[in-house]
């Protein structure tokens, strides 16, 4: 095996350049559209956009222990509102002069998603997207009461009209670390990749 | 020296040393030696004879064995699922395109699909990602999970995450192997399966550089508390044997250029250990010519073992490197792109990318707060050598001088060095310099297949880089146009070799008669 596959190699980086012979069916029609565009660089430096007031807060509950919320009334998509506060615990975990933050899932009795797992045999990560699940609450155009809405428990996201969203708030919280990250918590989040990763992306709800 | 001279001195000595009696007199000595094998202080767990599905070679450093990226359709389809904005549709056709059975070599076709897919795993369409690491999911790493490595306590602290030495030192880092230790390619035995490590033996005692070290001392050559090391780049390639091996005792030029360093050592038993200094500049591990350089060790040491008729020796050279340079000169290994080398060696060195920053544990930036460098050590041995100084004006000489398509390779390597790191800094996404054969451009304008059912979607729709007519490179460094075809400075179409498409036609002629040859070669 692993000699085919070291000449495997050779033959492809020395003799890439010769022919490939031609089949004679016809292709089949593109299916989609052209290529995208390159990348553009530029010298203006990302930035998001500032928040309005109450739309980010971030309560100190002790040492090393943050509640956060992004709320908003202008409902875009889960994953958009979900980014942005993961982007903001990423920067308050840097301007704590921490490198790391874990998240403390919000789990109720009856939960039924599986908790996850350490596996210091498997992969490490500096984050992993997925794992950052923060729970919902939100109010719909038909009643003024609050609804909420939990990735643990097991139903699918937001039944309601998203149109009629009025009001909502994400939140999660944090655990701050210092130091070099315990890659093998599957809820360990890298502050400084998440927030490379995240700062082109998002911008403050409305 | 002249016997006044020599009074002069002895007068001196006995003022310095304020009349005491010397010890015996000391000689002076000098070894000399050529490296011989130059590779990562990676230390294989495994065992080289049991595989078990697409894991292989489980060992206490890497428990599931080498990474398997790429190494099989599901592989890579768990790679693209990352992207959110690719279609299922798309997913599907990249994993197993339509048709490839029909084609004369699929393993060459799919892998330049898959080359160009993988390139773009950006958080949107566009963005090339061995460019961009940091715009990309992170795909996960497996790490070395064993105690046990080799390399130096650099920080002269006992953290919980540091390695114990195999001779029992504790506090050793050694975080490179800790983020890469687990690739397949580095991780053997011995270099017959290490196939990225066997490819870099083979240049190096090919000539595309040679390292040498001298020790020099006054006292005893397997024992001197106050020695000197002398490690640097040679101009001479090395010389081998009739057996293949190192050939002893040969004459190799030091020179004294930016990949050399001069350290104080002391020697115990034939034991050479050098002062930590804050920087240690050698010849830096490469496979092509682009690689090469200054390794640039910082908080850098030297420890030589050497046995004791001087013939021989084998040693560590560690320190920290900026994790940012690994990536660069470990992602790009050969011209053909940091993609091609993934599919081949089953990496993925955008995992490579986060393992690094998140294992980094040296050289703190005071800006950012954040660890630059990670430790970092290479394992060598040595034959014995003549190491002479060379002349002022030997310079360490540029391969482009056999080779013209290295210099223009290098350049591009460089400028895409530039853009990377600049990129990691400002979070911009940067492009792909024009030269860098990245998602299997111009390649697969070139090479692929007419038949394969397919062709127009793979070409049409999967990112890569655009460059206008006469910028972009192919592999021998020609200009090419958009399409990827070869063409003059005038935009015409060329051939492989270079000769217009098309015989040349005649061009309309500035007379006051009528243009007759131009119009006849039109008319043909």
């Amino acid at each position: 095996m692993k000699r085919s596959f070291a000449i495997g190699f050779i033959l492809a980086e020395f003799f890439a350049s010769a022919g490939i012979s031609i089949a004679a069916d016809a292709p089949p029609a593109a299916a989609a559209s052209g290529p995208a565009k390159l990348a553009q660089a530029s010298d203006n430096l990302p930035m998001v956009p500032p928040a309005k007031p109450g739309v980010f807060t971030a309560q100190k509950r002790d040492d090393s222990r943050f509640h956060l919320v992004v709320a908003g009334h202008k409902f875009t998509t889960r994953s958009d509102i979900e980014k942005y506060l993961a982007y903001r615990a990423a920067e308050l975990t840097m301007e704590q002069k921490a490198s790391w933050f874990t998240l403390a899932e919000s789990r109720a009795n009856g939960d039924t998603a599986p908790m996850p797992k350490r596996d210091p045999a498997g992969l490490r990560y500096s984050f992993r997207m997925d794992y950052f699940r923060p729970v919902w609450r939100y109010k719909t155009s038909s009643s003024s009461a609050w609804k909420t809405w939990s990735p643990f428990a097991g139903a699918a996201f937001i039944s309601d009209d998203a149109k009629s969203i009025t009001d909502f708030e994400v939140s999660a919280d944090i655990v701050l670390h210092k130091g070099q990250m315990d890659d093998a918590d599957p809820l360990a989040f890298e502050a400084g990749a998440v927030s490379d990763l995240l700062i082109n992306q998002v911008s403050p709800p409305e | 020296m002249a016997p006044k001279t020599r009074l002069m001195v002895c007068t001196v000595v006995v003022v310095l040393t304020g009349g005491t009696a010397l010890p015996v007199a000391a000689s002076s000595w000098t070894r000399g030696y050529v490296v011989g094998t130059y590779q990562y202080a990676f230390r294989y767990g495994g065992r080289p004879d049991f595989t078990r599905g697409a894991e292989i070679e489980p060992g206490v450093d890497c428990p599931h064995g080498s990474t398997t990226n790429f190494a099989n359709p599901d592989q890579t389809r768990i790679a693209l699922a990352r992207q959110k904005w690719r279609s299922k549709q798309e997913i599907d056709w990249i994993v197993a395109p339509p048709g490839l059975d029909q084609v004369r070599d699929p393993g060459f076709t799919r892998l330049l699909i898959w080359d160009r897919a993988i390139s773009y795993r950006g958080y949107k369409p566009g963005i090339e990602t061995y460019v961009n690491p940091w715009a990309a999911d992170d795909p996960g790493q497996p790490e070395v999970t064993s105690r046990i490595a080799e390399g130096f306590n650099l920080d002269g602290k006992i953290n919980p995450t540091d390695f114990v030495s195999p001779d029992g030192e504790k506090g050793i880092d050694n975080a490179l192997y800790r983020a890469g230790g687990c690739y397949a390619s580095w991780r053997a035995r011995d270099l017959t399966n290490a196939f990225s490590a066997a490819l870099h033996q083979r240049y190096l005692e090919g000539g595309l550089y040679t390292m040498v070290i001298r020790i020099s001392g006054n006292q005893d050559p397997m024992n001197d508390s106050d020695a000197t090391m002398e490690i640097g780049y040679s101009p001479d390639k090395i010389v081998k044997d009739a057996r293949g091996g190192i050939a002893v005792d040969y004459s190799y030029r030091i020179l004294k250029s930016a990949q050399y360093t001069k350290l104080k050592a002391k020697i115990k038993n034939g034991v050479v250990e050098t002062e930590q200094v804050e920087h240690l500049h050698t010849p830096r591990i490469a496979r092509y010519y682009h690689q090469t350089g200054d390794t640039n060790l910082t908080k850098g040491k030297i420890r030589l073992n050497i046995v004791p008729n001087g013939l021989s020796g084998t040693g560590l050279i560690g320190g920290y490197r900026n994790w940012r340079d690994l990536y660069v000169e470990n992602s790009f290994p050969s011209p053909r792109g940091a993609g091609f080398a993934d599919i081949q060696l089953h990496e993925d060195h955008i995992a490579l990318y986060y393992a690094l920053r998140r294992k980094a544990d040296g050289m703190l930036n005071p800006k950012t707060g954040q660890y630059d460098g990670i430790s970092t050590a290479y394992r060598i041995t040595l034959s014995s050598a003549y190491v002479v100084d060379a002349d002022k004006s030997v310079k360490i000489p540029l391969q482009s001088d056999f080779y013209p398509p290295e210099l223009w390779r290098r350049k591009a390597f460089e400028s895409l060095k530039a853009n990377i790191i600049k990129g990691i800094e400002a979070r911009i996404p940067q492009a792909v310099p024009p030269g860098i054969l990245e998602a299997g451009y111009p390649q697969l304008e070139q090479k692929f297949p007419v038949g394969l059912p397919g062709k127009d979607f793979f070409l049409k729709t999967l990112d890569r880089p655009h460059y206008p007519d006469g910028v972009g490179r192919d592999d021998d460094g020609n200009p090419i146009d958009d399409q990827g075809e070869r063409i003059d400075s005038r935009g015409d179409k060329l051939d492989e070799e270079g000769d217009p498409l098309k015989p040349p036609q005649a061009r309309q002629q500035v007379s006051n008669g009528a243009p007759a040859t131009a119009t006849m070669a039109q008319e043909q």
